[in-house]
Order: C-alpha cells, then structure tokens, then sequence
C-alpha cells in the first residue's frame, strides 16, 4: 500500500523484451527417464516426464490426455482425496504394467522432484496461482486448468514467474479455438468487416458459502483442500467437483471460484476476446448499464472494440461487424503439434516456443470475468489501468483484486 | 432490518439462517459514498468482533470489513491477530485496508506470535509492501522455523526496495524451500530495479545466480544480465 504499483508495467516490458536475450543462451533441455524407446514409443531422450496435481473430474481427463500420448512418460500424480490419488495412480501403472507411479497427498512433494519435466494442474480454482508459480519456481512446465485465476492479482504474478523462468505455461479450454471456429474464420476472414463489438452471455457470479458443517471423512485431507482460502467446516457439497455452480459444487462458492462467470467464462470470454483479437489487450472500462432494471456490462478496450456480458436481447458472441466495409483478412492462429490443446503444450515444451493458450493471454481473458464481476459486486461503473493493475479512484473496487491467503500460503 | 441482522449475527453459524445477515453485505454496498452511515455501519461490525459471536459470525464481518474497513475497526480486528482461529480472517479484514493504523498493527502483532500466525503476518505485510517493516521482517529470515524463513523471504520479495534486496542477501538458510524463496524473491526484487532504471541494484543479484545450480535459475539470471548490460 505504502509503494506504488506502477512498476508493473515495466517490470512486463522488461520481461518481454528480455526474452528475445533468451534465447541467445543456450540451456540443455534435460529429460530424464531410463526407458528405451522402442514399438513406436519415442525414446527417453525425447519424452516429457510428467505429472498431474488435481485428478478429479477434469483433471482425470487431463491425465487420460497426456497419459496416452507416446512421448510422455507420466510418473506422478497428487490430490488430497485418497481415493481419487489411488485410481489416478493406478490409471498410470496400469498403462505401463508396473507399479512406478508415484502418488502424493501434498503437491510440493511432487514439485520437489528434478526428474519431472512438467505437470498438468486441475486443481479448485484457488489453487492454480500458488501451483502455477511454485511450479515455476521449481523449473516445470505447466498445463493450468481454466480459469487460470481467482483474483485479478494472481495474473501477472503467474505471468512473471512463467517469464522469469523461461517455463512454458499453458492455459486450458480447449473450446476457445475449437468451439468458436466459424465465428473466429469469419472475423478473422474479414467477412463481417471491421468489428465493433461482441457479447457474452454467461454467469452466474459465485457466492458466500453458509453450508452446515458434515462428519469429515478420513479420506480427505480438508485442511489441504481449503489451502489459502478461509477456513470452514467440511461439507461434501463445498468440495464436490461437479460442473455445476448453483450450489452443489466448489465452481458456485467464492473462496474457490468465481462460479459461472469464470468456469464458462473462460471459453466464451476466451472465444470471444479470440474473435475480436483482443487477447493480448485487457479493457480500461467497465460501465455497468441499467436497461430497464436488467444490469448488464460494457467491457471498453483502448483500441474502440467492445465487449458486452449479458446484453438483453444479445445471443451469445453475436458480434457487430460493418457489413460493406472491408477488413483485411488475417491468418487464424493454429494449435501446434499434434493432439489438440494437449498436444500444443506439449509441442511447445519441446521447442520453447509459446502455446496457443499462453498463460498471458490465458490471464487477460480471466480478467475480463474479474472485472466484470467486481462491477456487478460493487454496482458501478469502474475505470481499469491496464499498467498499474489497479482501478482508478476507486478504493473499495481496489480492495476486491485479491484477499489475504490463509497461512502458510503465499503467492 | 440492518439492526435485526447486525442482531442475527449474535446467533449465526454455519448451516443456520444466511437470509437473516444478507441486509449486511446488501448495505455495504448500498452505503458506499456515505460516510456517515458507513461509520455506524463499521461500528457496528466491529462490535460483533467483540463479542461471543461465533467463528462463522466473526468470519463474516472480517468479509465486510475487507471492504469498509476504515482506521475505526483496526483496534477490534487487531486484536484477533493473536488468535489461532481467527486470525486469518482478522488479516483478511487488515490487509487491504488502506488506513496507517492497519499497518501498524500487523506490524504491532508481528514480534508478538510465532509459527503460523507469523506467516501469515508477514504475508499481509509483504501484500502491503509495507516498508516501515523490513528490519522486522529481515529479522526472521534465518528462524529456526522454515515455515516463518520462506515467508520472510517472500514478503521482502514483494517489498522491493534496495534494502530489501540487501536482507536477502544475508540469509544463511540451507533448507531448500527458503533457499528457493530467497532466490525468487531476489530475481523479483531485480526486476523491479530493472524496471526503474537502477542496473547498478540489479546486476549482483544476476551475477550472483548466473552460476546457479538449477538450470532455470541460471537462465532467469542470464536474461537478466544481459538487459541489465543492454544486450
């Protein structure tokens, strides 16, 4: 509070520009794994040796995804539910026939470990930024689950420690580029000419969890689970990681996730800013509209587009273009690789080059669902400095960027 | 209705009726440019503090307090800061409060508790960047609790001032995770000096991990000479 956050800009600029220095030097690229290639199977020198934190739900699909490919060797999995860490790892050891896998209940054990190349994180949402920079920190690739953040503060703290290690750091949704396709061609294509602005529909907002406490069960290590979000007593509902976010899940409640608007929000805040090529950009406004008592908000970029959530009588990315205008056509970013979203991350942690879904622009779609949200909390209207990070004049909105993580959780 | 739910909060807990403390969060919104009613508002949060209320209640207005919470309600919100279940949320109310008096009293607390709750106070303060408290901090970097080390290191990594960076430099710690914070926090406090024109605070730091042993932490290091150089 006593020092001004205007450095942040220049400390991203120098980030930047430092990484064509980068690439100047050269840094073996060590994998280790004794396994001998052979049957179509790359050998060691040329697998990723991976690990997944988080294999629930969705993180069990991120793992059947890196499990199956030829050129990862997956080692290690962590998840504070004993069962879901023993069918993750048995998941694993089958597929090899052997019993090498490794299973944690604390994810720093399996950051701790040199041999392991990158991991695939799935975690509740208020996990991610801890787990992103702690991985690091500890020199590993990461494929991070959607919503990459829970607050407007972890974004460019992922971002730097992603920059400052040289990591490969890959958002998810896969829907971004794979649902929004003939939208993104056409936009792209210049068909719909010049673009004014897009809308998105999606929600609801997370909220305030008053669930009534339930015996704990032995197979879950609650403490852990909470992590840096408050504490509260177990309830199976609090912790269930179904997709829903009304209630019966972790995605409604806001100690863990901004609910709809940042679950759902980041495939269409992502497919959106994708179509209207605004994802290197984050807005500098927020105007919360009053249309005859339905609120909805303006999200301003400084380059004149904007982004509209929940417009009445708007579909979803409906886009306003200008029919009989011509737009130069630009070529439609592609995934890189082989195997979809997976595949891109895993073909950027062979060549060093930046996802599809890097976590920059991973965290200037979040911040998009962030800064709507905080209008709809605070009901005004809010000017957004991309630079400092912070909102202009408006203390209280300030406050709302981040909270203070439960000890011993740092970011 | 606000007076009945300020009341509701003297028998709310987890599980028992939300509806009836819902008006709370509804008027701190509702209050907003009113100083007045803000102040009576606050007052009355932080006088639930006070009381016999329950952990569920308490957490509740340290919710709201993270929003209003003025200089009024530092003392009361202090006060939790000692104690093991609701200190968390007591920083949770403090630390985003802009007032000097939230400051002071984290810094106040800091000497005072141990292990966890020290952490946790140095996180706040490292959030706050809060430079009146590097001496304090700095102090705490060779504990003999590694929990208490790594914080103090991260929270000077936040920090980032010359004399910051110069603290980091005497921690003698030799377990990895404060090892691992000590460099983090270093490389980030070069960052900064990077960014602000002041190579001459940067370049040691780079120099120094330029021979790391951990591949990542060289490269981050060798970036950083070179911008430092202009190359």
């Amino acid at each position: 509070m006593n020092q001004s956050k205007k450095q942040n800009s220049t400390r991203r600029d120098f980030i930047k520009t430092s990484a064509a220095a980068a690439s100047a030097i050269a840094v073996p690229y060590v994998i280790t794994s004794n396994a001998l290639g052979q049957n179509g199977v790359p050998p060691a020198s040329e697998r990723i040796v991976m690990g997944g934190i988080g294999i629930g739900n969705q993180g069990s699909g991120d793992q059947n995804n890196f499990l199956n490919r030829k050129d990862v060797q997956y080692v290690a999995v962590s998840d504070v539910r004993t069962p879901i860490r023993e069918k993750g790892k048995k998941k694993v050891d089958d597929k090899y026939g052997n019993t090498d896998c490794q299973a944690y209940n604390d994810f720093r054990e399996l950051l701790a470990r040199t041999d392991i190349d990158a991991v695939h994180i799935a975690t509740p949402d208020h996990w991610h930024a801890i787990m992103v920079i702690e991985a690091c920190r500890s020199g590993k690739d990461v494929y991070c689950q959607k919503p990459e953040t829970r607050t407007l503060r972890e974004g460019p703290l992922m971002v730097e420690a992603a920059r400052r290690y040289s990591r490969v750091v890959s958002g998810g949704s896969q829907r971004v580029l794979g649902d929004y396709t003939e939208l993104v061609n056409k936009c792209w294509g210049g068909e719909l000419g010049p673009i004014k602005s897009i809308n998105v529909n999606v929600g609801p907002l997370s909220m305030y969890c008053d669930l009534p406490p339930e015996k704990q069960p032995a197979e879950i290590d609650w403490d852990l689970w909470l992590g840096p979000a408050p504490w509260a007593p177990y309830n199976s509902k609090r912790c269930d990681g179904n997709y829903g976010t009304k209630g019966g899940s972790w995605r409604s409640y806001s100690d863990y996730s901004g609910g709809g608007m940042t679950d759902w929000g980041a495939h269409h805040f992502g497919g959106a800013t994708f179509a209207i090529d605004v994802r290197e950009l984050q807005p500098n406004e927020v105007v919360l509209h009053d249309e005859k008592g339905h609120k909805y908000v303006e999200l301003k970029y400084p380059n004149g587009l904007s982004l509209t959530h929940n417009k009445p009588n708007t579909g979803n990315l409906a886009v306003t273009g200008t029919p009989g205008e011509t737009r130069e056509a630009k070529p439609v970013p592609a995934y890189k690789g082989t195997g979809g979203i997976y595949g891109d991350f895993i073909e950027c942690v062979k060549t060093r080059e930046r996802p599809f879904r890097d976590i920059e622009s991973a965290v200037n779609t979040v911040i998009v669902s962030h800064l709507a949200t905080i209008a709809y909390q605070t009901q005004r209207s809010l000017k957004w400095d991309a630079e400092k990070q912070e909102f202009t004049g408006d203390d209280e909105a300030n406050r709302l960027r981040d909270y203070a993580r439960r000890e011993p959780w740092q970011l | 209705m606000l007076d009945q739910a300020i009341e509701a909060l003297g028998s709310y807990d987890w599980g028992k009726d939300y509806a009836t403390i819902k008006p709370i969060e509804e008027a701190v919104v509702s209050t907003q440019g009113d100083t007045e009613a803000r102040k009576e508002l606050e007052e009355k949060l932080a006088s639930v503090l006070q009381s016999d209320a329950s952990r569920a209640a308490k957490d509740y207005v340290c919710r709201q307090l993270r929003v209003i919470g003025t200089a009024a309600s530092v003392p009361a919100t202090a006060k939790l800061l000692f104690d093991k279940e609701f200190a968390h949320m007591a920083r949770y109310a403090l630390e985003n409060n802009p007032s000097p008096e939230a400051g002071a009293a984290l810094r106040d607390a800091l000497p005072k508790v141990e292990g966890l709750l020290q952490v946790g106070i140095l996180s706040s303060l490292g959030d706050r960047k809060d430079h009146q408290s590097i001496a304090a901090i700095a102090a705490l970097l060779d504990s003999s609790d590694a929990n208490v080390a790594r914080a103090s290191a991260t929270a000077l990594g936040d920090i980032q001032t010359v004399e910051a960076s110069q603290a980091l430099t005497n921690c003698k710690s030799t377990d990895a995770a404060v090892v691992s914070a000590v460099i983090d926090a270093s490389l980030r406090c070069a960052e900064s000096f990077l960014a602000s024109g002041n190579k001459a605070a940067a370049l040691p730091i780079y120099k120094k991990y330029s021979t790391a042993e951990q591949k990542h932490v060289q490269l981050a290091a060798k970036r950083g000479m070179l911008s430092a150089l202009g190359k």
